[in-house]
């Protein structure tokens, strides 16, 4: 009998199992109460983990590894001081082309508009699929806004798993997103997504098409009205041809999962500006 | 309620380990499955309807963590939970190479599953790469915590 009874309390779980993946099929891939509450509850415990080793490491590299502390004081130091004299240059470049009133509130817009946020979760069944931010709703957070790492290229764009303190983020190596992108110099258009092996492909580009070469940059297109124009997103490592109507293209992504602790959310709509 | 603590506590120490190899290094994630411990170590120390339950949220828990479908892990891990349990109390799987040799197999059968669902749900491909280390490092951690964790009660008594 308590044989029998065990079965069936299997037989229950299995079943509620599939009640749960069937419910999500009309809902089209939007995450359901119980999936939004369980994230609720468990993303603040990944949270307080996260920070732990965040300031574990901090203390590491901060109080006891400080071989080479000087030399990368100045090599930041450095490249603060051409970074400063670049940006000056451009500055005024652009208010030569653009009226200086509409820069000067461009600039203030994009700098009020960058939310930085630091990862506190990966994704538990690939890594490269989505990552957990420690900003939510409460920080002004919403569905499609863009995430960038710390050089400014192109990470990931936030999704509708939206807590007040945290929030989720589709990274562009997952095989499920799709961003509007165009080679650097060939100026060919086409669909950016992950490959399942932490790359990504640059989809749609007919085999017709010869001018498209590995070594060069793919920026955003903004044809896909998530995306601003222009951001960059990866180098095109291998062209290939396969089966279908269109080529095997090979995108190494520019960000880097081992320096993903800190990355920018822009709370601004940019897209109309492009 | 001491029964029902620890496994809740064993979750909620999963989510945490889990977070912390994500901060440490990403692919490590890939290798050390903390939610399937929790699953083994309970499967076998408690038998097999205490390890389909902590299968059944551990694998909503992972799966609430992730995108992708809700329930996926969740479908997964119940089988395995509840195989272990089954099995060990039919089979003695108490020797350590037997342990190691029962838990492998099982974090496989598992490992193939989610494989297989995500495959035929989401339409992926299926990988392999560091992944396929999952079920080694799983049977040899929840064999060591086994063997610390009945030292440490024979210690207590």
């Amino acid at each position: 009998m308590k044989e029998k009874r065990k079965l069936a309390v299997f037989c229950g779980l299995i079943f509620l199992h599939l009640v749960l993946i069937s419910i999500q099929v009309p809902k089209g891939g939007q995450a359901t109460y119980f999936e939004k509450a369980l994230f609720t509850i468990f993303s603040p415990v990944g949270r307080g983990a996260a920070g732990v080793v965040a300031k574990l490491r901090s203390a590491w590299s901060g109080y006891i590894y400080l071989r080479n502390v000087e030399l990368q004081n100045q090599k930041m130091r450095d490249e603060l001081f051409q970074l400063r004299q670049e940006n000056l240059i451009l500055k005024h470049r652009v208010l030569e082309f653009q009226g200086e009133r509409y820069m000067r509130e461009l600039l203030g817009t994009v700098s009020r508009s960058i939310l930085a946020a630091s990862v506190i979760g990966i994704d538990p069944s690939q890594y490269y699929k989505s990552v957990i931010l420690n900003k939510g709703s409460s920080d002004g957070v919403k569905k499609d806004m863009v995430v960038l790492d710390r050089h400014g290229r192109l990470v990931g764009r936030v999704i509708d798993f939206i807590t007040p303190g945290q929030s989720k983020v589709q990274l562009i190596t997952d095989e499920e997103s799709g961003v509007g992108v165009l080679s650097a110099q060939s100026r060919i258009m086409g669909v950016l997504g992950g490959d399942a092996e932490g790359r990504c492909l640059f989809r749609y580009v007919l085999k017709t098409n010869k001018d498209i070469a590995p070594d060069e940059d793919v920026l955003t297109s903004g044809f896909d009205g998530i995306y601003p124009a222009g951001l960059p997103v990866g180098r095109i490592i291998a062209v290939s041809e396969d089966p279908s109507l269109f080529k095997k293209i090979v995108v190494a992504p520019h960000f880097d999962f081992s320096d993903l602790d800190r990355v920018a959310v822009v709370t601004a709509d940019l897209s109309d500006r492009r | 309620m001491r029964k029902y603590f620890e496994p809740a506590l064993g979750v909620v120490l999963a989510v945490g380990l889990y977070a912390a190899l994500g901060k440490i290094a990403p692919p490590l994630i890939l290798v050390f499955n903390p939610f399937s411990w929790v699953v083994l170590y309970f499967g076998l120390t408690r038998q097999e309807l205490f390890g389909a339950l902590t299968g059944s949220v551990c694998g909503l828990v992972q799966d609430s963590l992730s995108i992708g479908v809700f329930g996926i892990g969740g479908l997964s891990k119940t089988p395995m939970g509840f195989a272990c349990g089954y099995i060990s109390r039919k089979i003695n799987v108490g020797p350590v190479a037997r342990n190691v040799v029962f838990l492998f197999i099982l974090a496989v059968a598992e490992l193939a599953l989610w494989k297989g669902l995500a495959s035929f749900l989401l339409r992926l491909k299926p990988t392999a790469g560091l992944v396929l280390l999952q079920p080694a490092a799983t049977a040899l951690v929840v064999s060591a915590l086994l063997r610390l964790s009945t030292k440490l009660r024979r210690e207590g008594a």
